[in-house]
């Protein structure tokens, strides 16, 4: 925890991110074999168009994954990352750059966290979707 | 989706936060150079997911089941190199409007016996065509 961000230092509306990143199929199958879940469906084009997408999609949990790379940057340290959820509300293609942020909602004083609103967009011919739009992550901070 | 099956529990599977396989996580999630990346538990849950998705008696439909919630509370850090227990279960199995979800919830125990993460994955089942 020696590198984490102080409570001091961090005020509500505090902005985390944007941390972009380019999802390529290297990057997905990297994925795949590094959190065990080789579901097809991310890893064979012909399984994904039965199941009804276009082509592969990126893992859920390699976008969940980014987003918790965005929030442990801003912390300071892996560790002090004690609570991330999110709902995966978009597919995401091989070929798409999504955009990890967030903001500060609110600090406890007391136990010494900060409670983030977080989120990834991805820029899709002018429109913004949302792989995940109203997730919450919560960082122990040093006092 | 059949939803007797809530509150089946999986037999145990022990986990060791192997350094290598933390550092080739780190990577593909592109973490910070230190730490144990903070959604590294998926590799835990993946140990046991397969057995769950399987189950003939839980009945999941692969091609249409996508991944909708996921969530990870961490009561401690986890330590590279140190032994965990998985203990996988049944939460919950809801059906609404042709959707049916399933949600599995895992806990990576440490080897005092308390819970060091518990991670909540709900899988979204769509109704077949």
């Amino acid at each position: 925890m020696i590198g984490s961000r102080r409570l001091a230092d961090v005020r509500a509306g505090d902005e985390i991110g944007p941390l972009p990143r380019l999802v390529t199929r290297e990057a997905i199958s990297a994925y795949a074999h590094a959190s065990g879940d080789l579901n097809p469906l991310h890893r064979d084009d012909d399984v994904a168009r039965t199941a009804g997408f276009p082509s592969v999609i990126a893992h859920g949990m390699f976008t969940m994954g980014h987003l918790a790379t965005c929030v442990a940057e801003w912390a300071g340290d892996a560790a002090s990352v004690v609570r991330l959820s999110v709902q995966f509300r978009a597919p995401v293609f091989p070929g798409e750059t999504i955009v990890a942020g967030g903001r500060v909602r609110g600090l406890d004083e007391v136990s010494c966290e900060a409670t983030l609103d977080v989120w990834v967009t991805v820029d899709r011919e002018g429109t913004t979707g949302h792989p995940i739009r109203r997730g919450e992550a919560v960082v122990r901070l040093r006092p | 989706m059949n939803t007797q099956v809530v509150g089946k529990r999986y037999p145990e599977v022990r986990f060791v936060v192997d350094a290598e396989r933390v550092e080739t996580f780190r990577r593909a999630v592109g973490g910070p150079s230190h730490g144990v990346p903070p959604t590294f538990a998926t590799t835990a849950e993946f140990e046991v997911f397969p057995r769950i998705v399987g189950d003939p008696e839980v009945g999941l439909d692969l091609l249409r089941v996508v991944h909708a919630d996921q969530k990870y509370e961490h009561a401690r850090p986890l330590a590279v190199g140190e032994t965990l227990t998985i203990r996988s279960r049944i939460d919950d199995v809801r059906e609404r409007g042709g959707l049916a979800f399933l949600v599995i919830r895992t806990e990576l125990v440490g080897s005092d016996g308390e819970v060091a993460v518990t991670a909540t994955s709900t899988m979204l089942e769509r109704a077949s065509d």
